[in-house]
């Protein structure tokens, strides 16, 4: 991901993304009602009833790739919440009570619909968003699936989903329409399909695309997932990584080893970091955060299928599924090594990270390590440290 | 026995949790669940033979825990993962641990891992209980549940073991409510202290055992605590996840507070209703479960937790009100702000004080709450 090897599609990407969120004050101005939704969420049913959904979490992403976050988060600070919770919260909080906006004002919600796949501090800070800007909350419920996926936890998301839509057409005053709904799962389909060809090709060797640029790329699979826009851009991404394998242009110069990680990226370093790694000539070709933008959805019972494809994802499933899913990218990727990043900001993909590592070394007798930081908190991030554990380990794969 | 002899039966009880357990399971050759708190349906472990553990934290040390998790996790799981981790739990022959956090959702895997037990499960309930829906899926929950213990014990759990564990659970619930309003009135005969002492005693102690010193306690006190010694106290709620220090109870008593509701997963918030004992007791267990007073882990929408707190506040006529929460309870700290700004807007003083199993220290803590007590005292 050096400079010179920057991505055409990037200057798109930046002009979806920048259209994403005119888009979103444009809404503001037009009456259509703002919905705050979670990343892991059938934000499907409100593209097809017309809602502008708007991601806080990729606000909080945002101001922690521009190294603002800790200055965010201390005016939420001020009011009492702590910089142990999630930042990408502390940052959405903290924006609401701020007189300074380094990185635009967040949209205010007209309603709040927060999924708990993911973790229990998405609901905790949408709550208290929803006190702040005085809009209704909804949350869909999503109780772990500790082994199998059973009817009583599929059957409760979709009586939650009927009663999802019954509080949108409340809203939009209108009945929903199934057969919109069918197009955009078609075209969140589609856009998915292309994401992971996309992310496949870092099984080649040398790879094209590697995780690094995933990180970079990732954005419109989030917050325009189910429209034209984002199978449009995939495509013309998928396009340029093909040129790029014939005219044998790879993601890093000297690719050596091909490295697992996990999870979300540390996203102030985000260059230091595949700087670091490119410099060893160590390729990072998956994580279980950019490879979870996969869904299929099934037209024919799009209620069912929505709640299978949301409710089944490895951020609600146990400990052990994780390992064997962790396992499975390393052996499809076919890597030497991994690296797993125990993320003070998030809880629920950071506990479980030391068992998992030496239960994986075991498994797989590949080299791994942990390291601790904050996804988006330069306070809670030492270099010094953070590079020694990492020369360490990649000495361990030479 | 008189009213001293009982509550230091109870006080030593609660001190002295394990070698009780282990004579207990010597003497009954019964199965002893563990399981972390709140919320968990004891009935249901009950009703299927067993004797339901909750598991409180402890002040032993956590080094044995850092191998597994990251020490910004909660002083409560940590310790109490500690305390299995040391073979201080091994008198378990399961461990029921219920998802109302990250941090309880992600130690479920770990412990099964580094301390499997004979049962382990998850209780998976319901985090929105303002819907249809909720309550649905709660009964099919709980119904899981009950699978799971029949599949350990060998045989069915009858819908009337179910309707017994109940009322059993219900007349302690009731004993323990009497208590606490024998203490509301007259706090110089049941302090604080004794008070919390005695709830936390009913999360480790067989209920059969703890019910009759109960009502030998209500006895004890109905005939000691004529007069009432509340007018000359001042009257404060306690909000957070548990009573951590005890010792914060002794410095209420020490400058004259009394406790009189809180929203504590190891106080009222225990013992403040009754499951109903008609129609089908799965249900029943589901709509005890939903109308609950709400905490951290779910603030309801119809209920939301700060107009609960300032109700209660109002209802008890409280003059302060202590946050009491645990270093690194998220769930605590993103309701904090609103439900202090609560308190301020009625004009109510509050305290925020954090504290960690086995970290806390005691001479800040005091300090901290004898001046609120003066200032709040002098508000009378
Ligand atoms: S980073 Fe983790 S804790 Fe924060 S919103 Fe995402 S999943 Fe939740
Ligand atoms: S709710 Fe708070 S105190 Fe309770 S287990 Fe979770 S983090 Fe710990």
């Amino acid at each position: 991901m050096s400079k010179k090897n920057a991505f055409k599609t990037t200057g798109l990407m930046k002009e979806l993304m920048a259209n994403y969120y005119a888009k979103g004050v444009e809404a503001k101005k037009n009456g259509i009602p703002v919905a705050w939704v979670t990343a892991v969420f059938p934000v499907e049913l409100l593209y097809a009833a017309g809602l502008f959904p708007y991601y806080p979490e990729n606000f909080g992403a945002m101001a922690g790739a521009r190294k603002v976050a800790n200055q965010l988060s201390e005016v939420a600070e001020t009011k009492g919440y702590f910089n142990d919770l999630c930042a990408y919260a502390r940052c959405g909080i903290g924006d609401a009570y701020a007189d300074e906006h380094p990185v635009g004002k967040i949209i205010k919600p007209d309603l709040l619909l927060c999924c708990n796949t993911q973790c229990g501090s998405l609901p905790k800070w949408f709550e208290a968003a929803g006190r702040f800007y005085n809009a209704p909350y909804f949350l869909l419920d999503s109780p772990q699936i500790v082994e199998q996926p059973d009817q009583l936890c599929k059957q409760y998301f979709v009586d939650q989903l009927k009663e999802m839509v019954s509080f949108i057409e409340e809203i939009t005053g209108k009945p929903y329409d199934y057969d919109r709904l069918s197009e955009v799962l078609a075209l969140s389909n589609e856009a998915c399909r292309l994401w992971n060809e996309i992310l496949d090709s870092a099984a080649l060797k040398p790879a094209p695309f590697g995780f690094f640029d995933a990180c970079f790329h990732m954005a419109p699979i989030v917050t325009w997932r189910g429209t034209p826009e984002a199978v449009t851009y995939y495509r013309a991404l998928k396009d340029e990584v093909d040129e790029r394998l014939n005219k044998g242009v790879y993601a890093i110069p000297d690719e050596r080893y091909k490295i697992y990680f996990d999870h979300i990226p540390v996203w102030p370093k985000l260059r230091w970091f595949s700087d670091l790694f490119a410099n060893h000539g160590a390729l990072v070709v998956a994580s279980q955060y950019t490879h979870s933008w996969a869904y299929s959805f099934d037209l024919n019972r799009p209620l069912e299928s929505l709640a299978e494809n949301y409710t089944e994802q490895f951020v609600n499933r146990s400990f052990n599924y994780r390992i064997q899913l962790k396992i499975n990218f390393m052996e499809k990727y076919g890597v030497d090594g991994f690296v797993l990043f125990s993320n003070r900001s998030c809880k629920p993909n950071a506990f479980g990270l030391y068992d998992k590592h030496k239960v994986i070394s075991q498994k797989t007798g590949l080299p791994g390590v942990v390291f601790d930081a904050d996804m988006s908190d330069l306070r809670f991030f030492s270099e010094n440290q953070v590079k020694t554990r990492l020369e360490t380990f990649f000495e361990q794969l030479s | 026995m008189i009213t001293s002899q009982l509550i230091s039966y109870f006080n030593e009880t609660i001190n002295d949790h394990d070698r009780f357990v282990e004579q207990w399971k010597r003497t009954s050759g019964g199965k002893v669940i563990g399981f972390l708190l709140t919320d968990v349906p004891e009935e249901l472990i009950h009703a299927a033979g067993f004797f339901p553990y909750g598991i409180c934290g402890s002040n032993v040390g956590q080094e044995r825990v850092d191998a597994h998790l990251q020490n910004w996790a909660c002083s409560l799981v940590r310790s109490s993962f500690a305390l299995a981790l040391q073979g201080r739990l091994d008198f378990l022959d399961g461990l029921i641990i219920p998802q109302t956090c990250d941090t309880t959702r992600m130690v479920s895997g770990i412990w099964k891992h580094a301390r499997p037990l004979p049962l382990m499960e998850n209780y998976l309930l319901p985090r929105q209980v303002d819907r249809p829906s909720a309550r649905t899926y709660l009964v099919g929950e709980l119904t899981r549940l009950k699978g799971r213990l029949e599949n350990y014990r060998g045989t069915v759990i009858t819908n009337d073991e179910i309707s017994k564990s109940i009322s059993l659970y219900n007349s302690n619930r009731k004993l323990l409510r009497r208590i606490f309003s024998l203490h509301e009135q007259n706090p110089e005969c049941i302090s604080n202290r004794n008070l919390y002492a005695l709830i936390r005693a009913a999360l480790i102690m067989p209920r059969e055992i703890l019910n009759d010193h109960l009502r030998q306690l209500v006895d004890a006190l109905q005939q000691d605590c004529q007069s009432s010694s509340a007018a000359a106290q001042t009257r404060l709620i306690i909000s957070g996840s548990v009573i951590e220090p005890l010792e914060i109870l002794d410095y209420i008593d020490q400058a004259g507070g009394v406790v009189v509701g809180d929203d504590l997963q190891n106080g009222w918030r225990y013992i403040e209703a009754d499951v109903r004992e008609s129609g089908d007791p799965l249900e029943a267990l589901a709509d005890y479960q939903i109308n609950r007073i709400p905490f951290a882990a779910y603030d309801t929408v119809s209920n939301p937790r700060r107009h609960f707190l300032v109700h209660l506040a109002s209802q008890k006529q409280a003059q302060g009100v202590i946050f009491l929460h645990l270093k690194y309870c998220e769930t605590e700290n993103y309701d904090y702000y609103d439900n202090m700004q609560a308190f301020n807007k009625i004009s109510i003083p509050t305290l925020r004080i954090e504290t960690e199993f086995g970290g806390s220290s005691m001479g800040q803590l005091s300090t901290r709450v004898q001046a609120f007590m003066e200032m709040v005292g002098g508000e009378v």
